[in-house]
């Protein structure tokens, strides 16, 4: 008689040995998880930039080479290539010197706090325009607008002077105001940019700097 | 597709799971639920044979 109305769902065991179950597998995915993010994300080595190893995020040394974007139609969106050795700042930067660098840059990130308006690789905002792949977009390029705009020939010193003197020039509706960059700061913060280019992020920002033509007839900045 | 090649830049078995819609959470869930039969049924026949 008893077995007629016998229920597994109102077992207090079942749901417990259940709860302890997912909750256990959970936390070994979560562990597992946590070590596959840092292997992906670990930074490269100068040997790696030198040996064409590609890594997610590849050495601070990258600043000294040219960092193109281009369609990879195996992957499905845009990759940055990590190109031949280009000066930065008029010099090769040595693998100390570039990490310094790029740590001024970051420390300088966070200290006048650009994600209050920009992006940065996901986090921030979108008050004003996302700087993941900011060393990429042709605005920047040779013969380009603010090359023009800022008087430098260079997109390096371009954009440090951009970053010094924010105000002075009028890029888009809303206008970066002045935050006291120092010219070491904008040089770190240039170094911090051109890297974060070269990290590969499985395509984001999506249709990243795309004109609506360019969108519409399935176009890339690729260059 | 539901599985395709893997195109990531560094291998990984997240990743190759990942490649197309919902497979990771397919799998996961899979994963997960199909224990919870044998614990149904193991807990059934405890309670059978009280």
């Amino acid at each position: 008689m008893a077995k007629e109305n016998l229920s597994v769902w109102t077992s207090i065991p079942f749901w417990r040995r259940s709860a302890a179950w997912v909750t256990g597998f959970a936390v070994i995915l979560l562990i597992w998880l946590t070590f596959d993010t840092m292997g992906q994300i670990s930074m490269g080595t100068d040997e790696d930039l030198k040996n064409g190893v590609d890594k997610r995020v590849p050495a601070a040394t990258v600043i000294n080479y040219n960092i193109d974007y281009q369609m990879s139609k195996k992957r499905g969106h845009e990759v940055p290539v990590i190109g031949k050795k280009e000066p930065f700042f008029g010099k090769e930067w040595s693998g100390e010197e570039a990490a310094a660098l790029l740590h001024l840059g970051k420390l300088t990130s966070q200290a006048k706090n650009c994600m209050n308006c920009h992006t940065l690789l996901g986090n921030g905002a979108y008050y004003a325009p996302d700087l993941t792949k900011a060393w990429i977009d042709p605005m920047w390029k040779d013969g380009g607008p603010m090359q023009g705009m800022t008087g430098k020939s260079t997109k390096e010193e371009a954009m440090a002077e951009f970053l010094m003197n924010p105000s002075q020039y009028p890029t888009h509706a809303r206008m970066m105001p002045n935050l006291g960059i120092t010219a070491d700061e904008a040089k770190g913060l240039v170094a911090f940019l051109k890297h974060m280019s070269s990290i590969d992020t499985n395509g984001f920002p999506r249709n990243f700097s795309k004109t609506v033509e360019q969108f519409k007839a399935g176009g890339t900045n690729a260059h | 597709m539901l599985f395709e090649p893997f195109t990531d830049v560094v291998p990984s078995f997240f990743g190759w799971l990942n490649q197309g819609p919902l497979t990771l959470t397919i799998f996961l869930h899979t994963v997960i639920i199909l224990p919870m039969f044998w614990i149904y049924f193991q807990e059934k026949k405890k309670l059978q044979g009280k």
